[in-house]
């Protein structure tokens, strides 16, 4: 792994309404890495990834991935966001979903050709869900919806993975089966920004992690950023009756 | 062999005997030739058919975005826009009173989103002031002309049709207008039919992969005002908006893929014009605009209740479920 920056974020400041949310927020994503955001509830941590990513407005501050602005390589990027944000009773297949990812390649008018919808075939086979393609979204579980956002992230062919919380609620089989692809993501040199929520498992999923309230507390390698100094002072420490043997 | 065949016959015959029954009972829906041949009911068959098939298709964007009420108040709104053209033009043509709609229908749109953007009021409440106001405004001017004598010259009775619908007498004119504005809306509904398909369903990813939420609104917005403002001639500002949530409503309870749903619902919506339109020309005194809602509406209702996505197909779905539970 390389210390390339592959995610620059500088002076990051977002507000709703009134109210700060971000302050002053300087990020470095490590090129290939598996890098958490972590942060007590409220600190942003959504917020920030929808701030980088262009889909909340922000008040000063930029950010750049692999040296260019957001708009210009955005069909490199997959972001995932929380399943809570989608409209599940809309009435499409778990096939259909998986070949949007495919969307960002095609033009104006076009509609998928059989190569995409192999390359979702294929997606939907690689975490499992082949067997569940012509399902409809509603009918699928929590995990098996997460697990339709990865084939779509998958399908999208990225080179940076961006997830708001995948592994939230999902089961034992959904999570392995998501880090498997993180892993097997990394292996093929590509990155994942990932908001997490179990400091249980933070360090044996990710290597890099960045810690968050409203300002970024620590950012760095996971061995030396996860401290309990540096959880005490994101004011994480006991909510979680965390034991951090680091 | 012969005694079989002799029951054979003697049952077809019965059951021919039944089905001769079946018609004379359902006679209206054997379907009178000189009507469906009338020149009058060909002109007003074509253009709530046109009407209906185009609000169905595009009535399932709102729907599914879980705005439908936003099309009832915009049909509303644009009534007050449909007096003032009256009142600049002097005129009922079908055109300045279409762009009269539009106008003010847009305005109603905009204090629509001010309002939901820089107050704390929910949605309903703030698309119910809207709604009312506008239609008060409407109603008001139209009995401000009504006795004033600067109009007493023109004909108003025209403007009636406004909000209840007279589509038993649209007119060949009207039937190009509806074109005009269903063609091009369905058009950009193919075109974008992909983008519409992300941002309905996941705004937050479609806005990722550069799909501008703004842009869609403003498509979605266009040419669900244009297909309220030509339908206000033929169902009137009060109903237009069922033209465009009902056929969704009956669509989403038989598919599961968007281009289906799609599909049904315009299809459902021609076939309910065609049928209300037919009702309402073999029953005088039966006002085809409402006649085609009704049909719309039960057919609806009916695929609530019998669709594979309806009340019954959930409720054993579940009772399935419990008993498979009960029997492990």
């Amino acid at each position: 792994m390389s210390n390339k920056t592959i995610i620059e974020v500088e002076d990051l400041t977002m507000a709703y309404s009134d109210q700060p949310v971000l302050w002053d927020n300087d990020v470095s994503i490590v090129e290939n890495s598996k890098t958490a955001i972590i942060g007590p509830n409220g600190a942003g941590k959504s917020t920030f990834l929808k701030g980088i990513l262009g889909l909340l407005p922000t008040l000063s501050g930029s950010a750049h991935f692999m040296g260019k602005a957001y708009k210009e390589v955005q069909a490199e990027i997959a972001y995932i966001p929380q399943s809570s944000e989608v409209n599940w009773d809309f009435p499409t297949t778990a096939l259909d979903v998986v070949l949007m990812g495919r969307y960002v390649h095609l033009g104006w008018i076009k509609r998928p050709s059989q190569k995409d919808k192999k390359i979702a075939e294929q997606a939907l086979a690689q975490i499992g869900m082949s067997e569940f393609k012509n399902r409809q979204i509603s009918q699928l579980s929590g995990g098996q919806k997460q697990r339709v956002f990865i084939a779509r992230a998958i399908a999208q062919d990225a080179n940076i993975y961006i997830m708001d919380e995948p592994l939230a609620g999902v089961d034992k089989n959904t999570e392995s089966i998501i880090m498997d692809f993180l892993n097997e993501s990394q292996k093929q040199g590509k990155t994942s920004v990932v908001v997490h929520h179990d400091l249980n498992t933070l360090a044996e999923y990710f290597d890099h992690l960045v810690i968050i309230n409203k300002r970024i507390v620590a950012q760095g390698k996971m061995t030396k950023v996860l401290t309990q100094e540096n959880l005490e002072n994101a004011n994480m420490n006991g909510d979680y009756g965390l034991d951090v043997s680091v | 062999m012969e005694i079989m065949d002799l029951m054979y016959l003697f049952n077809l015959f019965t059951a021919s005997k039944i089905i001769d029954i079946g018609s004379f009972q359902l006679a209206f829906l054997s379907l009178d030739m000189d009507i469906l041949s009338s020149y009058v009911f060909m002109v007003v068959c074509a253009g709530t058919m046109i009407l209906a098939a185009a609000a169905g298709a595009i009535g399932t964007i709102s729907v599914l975005k879980g705005q439908s009420l936003i099309g009832d108040a915009i049909g509303h709104s644009a009534y007050p826009g449909v007096v003032i053209a009256f009142m600049i033009g002097m005129a009922l043509d079908p055109l300045k009173l279409f762009i009269g709609a539009i106008i003010s229908g847009a305005i109603a749109f905009a204090l629509i989103q001010l309002i939901s953007r820089h107050s704390k009021l929910n949605l309903d409440a703030t698309l119910a002031i809207i709604l009312s106001s506008f239609f008060g405004l409407g109603m008001v001017l139209k009995s401000y002309i009504q006795g004033h004598e600067a109009f007493a010259h023109v004909s108003q009775g025209g403007l009636k049709n406004y909000i209840f619908g007279q589509a038993a007498y649209i007119k060949n004119a009207d039937v190009y207008l509806i074109l005009a504005v269903a063609i091009p809306s369905i058009l950009i509904f193919i075109i974008f039919y992909k983008e519409f398909k992300v941002f309905i369903f996941d705004e937050t990813y479609a806005k990722s992969i550069g799909i501008k939420s703004n842009f869609m609104y403003a498509l979605m917005l266009v040419i669900t005002m244009g297909l309220i403002a030509t339908g206000l001639k033929v169902v009137g500002a009060i109903l237009i908006s069922s033209f465009l949530i009902v056929p969704a409503i009956t669509a989403m309870q038989w598919a599961q893929q968007f281009n289906r749903v799609i599909l049904i619902a315009s299809l459902t919506g021609m076939f309910s014009a065609f049928l209300g339109t037919y009702i309402s020309s073999i029953y005088p005194g039966m006002s085809t605009g409402p006649s085609i809602i009704l049909v719309m509406s039960l057919i609806a209702f009916l695929s609530m209740l019998i669709g594979p996505r309806g009340i019954l197909a959930k409720y054993f779905r579940r009772r399935k479920f419990i008993n498979d539970k009960s029997n492990v």
